[in-house]
């Protein structure tokens, strides 16, 4: 079977000669992907728009905007104008919605339309994996594999993966999901109309989209109340309901689940990177690196992490770097500061114990450099332990996050934000709007519940021998 | 003399030039402490060379320093003082790209092969590693070369693939000799490379390297503990104790006479596999002195059953003189184990010491022979100090009354026999008996 020259052949040689499985793949893909290549192109011109605005002078910005506007031209399968739901009843149908259904059926399909296609995508990435395992590697078994196997058999972890990949899905495709648009409903509310039918002149009517809202917010009050899954008297489908000033709350809550999601992420992968290459110097050489950066951590750690995101988010109050992303930049540089130390603390042990293995002395012994011997007889066996503490950790810069926005520090308005929306409903509690608070805190504890299995479910595939009751790794962490 | 023609053969081809010179290698171990630091004196001044072509022997017990020996040849550990000279060139010193170079040159196999290999690379990456870090030729060559030495340990080009969990651990140290053969080197350490394996394994790994060896004009420093592996491969043997080189020679002479008290006591450790032959065996007493505060003199000084005796004490009753040796083991045990904080406490409190007191041990000890009065008179006299937790001045005290040559002099390493053999012993001076002699009487 094996022969001296099957074990040189590069991988797209491998491929050329069985390519019927990598073909259909490939296929599949194409096709997935070219349906949402509009959405693909207009993420690039936003990020080039980005660019060019942090740049000084703002050079080439007009050479950006017809791209973006080229860009948006090209047809997207998930998106608003393929399911719409924001027609209006003309007295014997729907207008201007999905097949002529009710703005709700329309949204419901959509939703379940963008959710499959996110899962289609997962599957078709799991798929080329499995392919490439069966047909193209040249490894039979790799110490990766047991991982993989030992996490498909975590129901505790698989759990939790899905409701991550559903908080993902919902940040990546918050456009296409909310009801109606950011700009129309709660950005620009007054350079929009909305149609509606009239009980009392039994016609249509237009309004602008903002004395729409005005007239159904939610405020306790019976006829003051836009309850989820219910319109409005304008028309309007809020799955959601409305939060008080009248704008919708399920779009304020998946535009939210980006900025708390992005926080989270950047600020824990910065911190992470911090943590994992001290961690690598530290066991590496010991001695006085490893005291110096005992005592900096141990100073970080003594402080009070929402005391100090505070003063930081008050100290900047007024400064360009709180402009940034709606003051996102700041909470994620000022939450980085602050987790390196939990995150190099929680690997130290690790990486100080794999440096102990003599697959290190082998190393140095061949001369081979510092940085190689930390980056690849090191890091891989820390990696993954790091990875179990920044999971278990996003959580709690999410929690954060809302505490920030929910004292009114934290993100900006008008960017929605669930710590926001839950100091929004706070005094409405008790009332028939009970749900501006509560669905936002549901969410939270959803998200939070389920990137914490899923840590225990890596924590568990990659060392199965773990003690499962260690209670400082298994925190939320954060405040 | 039980010496075969092979023996003979390998011994007369083994010398060559000299590969490796050490002379008086130092490493000791810092504890980083702020104040005045007691360092570890893992090795303590070893001279010895190495002749190509030749494998040495380094045995030992646990923490006589072997390990750290071949660490510091290596280039692992930083030597404290002393050269290593490879080639002629002092590799202590090298920095850059000299030392690169010389890492070419030396390589080593390590203890135990879980732990040497990089679990989560293929065994090809592991192989080819080495050869990756010096820019060996091109990457197709290193593959070619990495399958070459897959087949050269003994097993298969198809386990280039495979990752280190899938081999047994015969098969894992094999892989660890094709790292170590992938740079061409001239000296491979051997840092007990079967203690870790089954006996039947250790055979097999044994036989491939004596045929590398062979095949390469390798030299091997093999360091083990096991005394019937060491005599099976090595042409001569370095015997180690307390960081120190006690005897280093031709291993069927060492073996057959050993020179050296220590090497005595090391031999007659090894079990006879005939239950019937009548042996005496040489049970060392205690335990080896701390390599932080070794003795003055010679270091096997505190165990040694052949110790020379002062000439006042020289016809004293064998027993007594054992006592007043395990009462000196005492006091040294006792200096170096600090007191616990609810001793210094009783103390401060002038209350009596948890301690064992000196009015306990000294019955214990002497209670049941009949010691010389002056010999007690001394003895009381150290106990005194000793009572009044002045362990050291109880052991000055002693070492000026019972101590010899051994306690005062360390020895000079001494030819024994014409072929090359040295022996770290002050018997072996005319003046005194030799070792083997003394062992005659003692076993009887």
């Amino acid at each position: 079977m094996s022969t001296t020259t099957e074990t040189e052949i590069p991988l797209r040689q491998r491929v050329a000669e069985n390519p019927q499985p990598a073909l259909i793949w490939a296929a599949v893909g194409a096709v997935l992907i070219g349906v949402e290549l509009g959405a693909i192109l207009q993420v690039v011109g936003a990020v080039a728009g980005v660019v060019v605005n942090l740049l000084p002078g703002d050079p080439g910005a007009s050479a950006v905007q017809s791209l973006q506007a080229a860009f948006d031209a090209v047809p997207t399968l998930v998106s608003r104008d393929v399911i719409p739901n924001q027609g209006y009843w003309n007295g014997t149908g729907y207008e201007n919605t999905f097949l002529g259904l009710s703005p709700a059926v329309a949204w419901v399909i959509r939703v379940a339309f963008v959710y499959a296609y996110a899962f289609a995508v997962l599957a078709w990435a799991w798929n080329g994996y499995t392919r490439f395992r069966r047909h193209y590697r040249r490894v039979d078994w790799t110490p990766r594999d047991d991982v993989v196997n030992r996490f498909r058999g975590h129901s505790w972890g698989k759990f939790g993966l899905i409701i991550v990949i559903t908080f993902v899905v919902m940040a990546v495709f918050a456009p296409a999901l909310g009801p109606t648009t950011m700009e129309r409903n709660i950005l620009q509310p007054y350079d929009y109309e909305v149609t509606y039918w009239s009980e009392d002149t039994q016609s249509t009517e237009t309004v602008l989209v903002g004395e729409a809202n005005l007239g159904s917010g939610s405020q306790g009050a019976g006829d003051e109340n836009v309850a989820p899954l219910t319109y409005d008297d304008y028309g309007r489908f809020h799955p959601f309901g409305t939060a008080t000033n009248g704008k919708d709350l399920f779009t304020q809550v998946v535009f939210g689940a980006r900025i708390s999601l992005t926080i989270a992420v950047v600020a824990m992968g910065i911190a992470g990177l911090i943590g994992l290459g001290l961690a690598m110097i530290t066991a590496y050489y010991k001695g006085l690196a490893d005291l110096a950066t005992v005592l900096v951590s141990d100073s970080v750690q003594a402080l009070p992490v929402i005391m100090v995101l505070i003063l930081m988010l008050v100290i900047f109050q007024n400064t360009w770097v709180r402009e940034l992303y709606d003051g996102a930049v700041l909470i994620i540089l000022i939450f980085s500061v602050v987790y390196w130390p939990f995150i190099w603390r929680s690997i130290r042990g690790p990486a100080l114990q794999v440096s102990e293995e003599d697959w290190i002395d082998a190393a140095k012994s061949f001369g081979q450099t510092p940085t190689q011997v930390m980056r690849k007889h090191m890091a891989p066996y820390v990696f993954s332990y790091m990875l179990i503490y920044a999971s278990l950790s996003l959580g709690g810069i999410i929690i954060s996050v809302a505490g920030l926005s929910y004292l009114g520090l934290g993100i900006t308005a008008p960017t929605p934000e669930w710590g926001r929306l839950i100091a929004n409903g706070q005094q409405y509690v008790a009332s028939p709007s009970w749900h501006i608070s509560l669905v936002p805190g549901l969410l939270i504890t959803l998200v939070v519940t389920g990137l914490n299995a899923f840590g225990d479910g890596i924590r568990d595939a990659i060392d199965p021998q773990a003690d499962t009751g260690d209670e400082a790794a298994a925190t939320g962490g954060g405040a | 003399m039980s010496t075969t023609s092979t023996e003979e053969e390998r011994t007369t081809t083994a010398r060559g030039e000299t590969i490796l010179e050490v002379n008086d290698l130092k490493t000791y171990y810092e504890d980083g402490g702020l104040l005045g630091s007691n360092p570890v004196k893992a090795v303590d001044g070893v001279s010895f060379d190495i002749q190509r072509g030749e494998t040495l022997g380094l045995v030992g017990e646990s923490g006589c320093g072997k390990s750290t020996l071949g660490r510091t040849l290596m280039r692992l550990e930083e030597a404290t003082a002393g050269e290593v000279k490879l080639n002629g060139t002092d590799i202590t010193t090298l920095s850059g790209s000299d030392l690169k170079q010389f890492r070419k040159d030396v390589q080593m196999v390590f203890q135990d092969p879980d732990s040497s290999l990089n679990e989560r690379m293929t065994v090809g990456e592991i192989v080819r590693e080495p050869l990756d870090v010096h820019d060996w030729k091109t990457p197709s060559e290193r593959r070619e070369r990495v399958r070459e030495l897959l087949e050269t340990v003994g097993l298969q080009e198809q386990h280039y693939y495979r990752y280190p969990h899938q081999f047994s651990g015969g098969q894992r140290q094999r892989i660890g000799i094709a790292r170590a053969l992938a740079l061409e080197p001239e000296f491979i350490i051997l840092d007990e490379p079967v203690s870790a394996l089954d006996v039947s394994v250790q055979a097999k790994i044994l036989n491939l390297l004596e045929d590398l060896q062979n095949e390469f004009g390798l030299t091997y420093l093999f360091i083990a503990h096991d005394l019937a592996v060491v005599r099976h491969i090595c042409d001569r043997v370095a015997v180690m104790y307390l960081g120190n080189m006690m005897e280093i020679g031709p291993a069927d002479e060492l073996f057959d006479e050993p020179a050296n008290p220590y090497t005595h006591a090391l031999l007659s450790s090894i079990p006879e596999p005939d239950p019937t032959v009548e042996r005496d065996r040489i049970t060392l007493r205690g335990t080896p002195p701390s390599p932080r505060d070794p003795p003055a003199g010679c270091p096997f000084s505190t165990r040694c059953p052949v110790k020379i005796r002062p000439a006042a004490y020289r016809d004293m009753d064998p027993d007594v003189w054992e006592r007043i040796e395990i009462f000196r083991e005492v006091l040294r045990e006792r200096s170096r184990a600090d007191p616990s904080l609810s001793d210094r406490v009783r103390k401060l409190l002038g209350r009596e010491s948890h301690r064992a007191g000196m009015d306990e041990i000294i019955p214990e000890l002497f209670g049941d022979l009949d010691v010389p009065s002056d010999v007690m008179t001394h003895v009381r006299e150290a106990a005194d100090y000793a009572e009044n937790d002045d362990e050291n001045a109880a052991r000055t005290y002693l070492r000026e009354e019972f101590g010899s040559v051994c306690d005062h002099e360390r020895p000079e390493q001494l030819a024994v026999g014409d072929r090359g053999r040295l022996s770290l012993c002050h018997r072996h001076d005319a003046e005194y008996e030799e070792p083997a002699t003394v062992f005659e009487t003692l076993v009887r």
